[in-house]
């Protein structure tokens, strides 16, 4: 029977600090300087366990979603271990909780390969940012190199039965969803990228 | 549902600073990718060896070694995953596994009787190595701004 979102995050979220823990101290400095843009009312998608949570500036006015109990549990227990000042709800990035034009900023670290439709997600988040906000991504994305894009390719029929898709089109999910692009930056090959957008 | 409205945000501002430095990449992570590179290197050059024999077909041999390869890159992610990084270690092991694979099956079923089983395993560890040491240097070139346009005024 096939796991729902909600229940295949539940499980990720017992091997998740230990599947990512070379990748965050791997890329911990690109997202501490792609949190440093955060403006205002901030909404991180996705919290995971809460490891991104360090990269937070001081003080800042945060609420974190995530559509699993069980990271949710994990990201308040690092939360009060660092210190971090976040309120976390439980709820559906497809269908966000939050009235329109909310937030100045969002933010989303690998989560729009594992929203079931992304597009809708972005459009959400277009819906929840006040206009000439900002939403800046951590992602990784289909390589537009066609021998990596293959293995991509490849490692999606794979890995999207228990984790996520490797091969969105996310720089154009963003831009389907009404943003206007600021920036794209490459962080691993052509696969890993900041990209920063604004209503 | 948790509605809040934007007539409730709180007017405080992050304290950011968006100039900072990236540090370098540790040595660490260096010795790493190639580590890992070489044992994904010399495990498919073994496993190929084991399973493709003399006289193969050698389409048979390739196909079969493309498949034999990836098995074992896909074995030894769950290994490397945590220590090095997702991507860092899946890009240049599909690459070492698939067309390693694909290059040692052809090899071993043409010249099994003439490449000693240390010689098979050493190419499999410079191939690894040298895999490792091309997806590098293209991070390098690609690594950076794609696209950039001048910061927007923020409305109020």
């Amino acid at each position: 029977m096939p796991f729902t979102a909600r229940e295949k995050w539940d499980w990720l979220s017992l091997t998740y600090d230990l599947m990512t823990f070379g990748e965050d101290r791997r890329q911990g400095g690109e997202k501490r300087r792609l949190f440093a843009k955060i403006q205002g009312r901030t909404l991180l998608v996705s919290v995971g366990t809460g490891n991104d949570l360090r990269y937070v500036p001081p003080d800042c006015n945060l609420i974190a979603i995530d559509i699993s109990p069980r990271m949710i549990a994990r990201a308040r227990a690092k939360a009060r271990r660092d210190g971090v000042s976040v309120r976390l709800v439980l709820t559906d990035a497809q269908r966000l909780a939050f009235a329109d034009q909310t937030f100045d900023t969002v933010l989303t670290v690998c989560t729009f390969c594992s929203i079931p439709d992304p597009v809708q997600g972005l459009q959400e988040l277009h819906r929840i940012l006040k206009p000439g906000g900002r939403l800046l991504m951590f992602e990784h994305v289909r390589s537009k190199i066609g021998p990596l894009a293959l293995i991509l390719d490849f490692m999606t029929f794979l890995s999207r039965r228990f984790g996520p898709d490797l091969n969105r089109d996310t720089v154009g999910n963003v831009l389907q969803a009404g943003f206007r692009l600021q920036r794209e930056e490459n962080v691993y090959l052509d696969i890993v990228k900041t990209i920063e957008a604004v209503r | 549902m948790n509605g809040l409205s934007n007539k409730s945000a709180d007017p405080r501002e992050c304290l950011s600073d968006s100039s900072q430095e990236i540090p370098p990449e540790p040595l660490y992570f260096r010795l790493g990718d190639y580590l890992a590179g070489v044992l994904t290197g010399v495990l498919t050059a073994f496993a190929v060896r084991m399973v493709v024999g003399p006289q193969w077909d050698m389409v048979v041999a390739m196909l079969v070694g493309m498949t034999v390869g990836m098995l074992v890159h896909m074995s030894l992610l769950l290994l490397f995953i945590p220590l090095l990084g997702a991507f860092e270690v899946m890009m240049p092991g599909a690459i070492i596994g698939m067309y390693g694979g694909m290059l040692f099956g052809m090899r071993d079923s043409m010249q099994q009787a003439y490449v000693s089983w240390s010689t098979a395993l050493a190419v499999g560890a410079l191939f690894g190595l040298l895999v490792v040491l091309g997806i590098r240097w293209w991070d390098r070139q690609l690594r950076g701004v794609v696209f950039a346009r001048p910061e927007p005024r923020r409305v109020a």
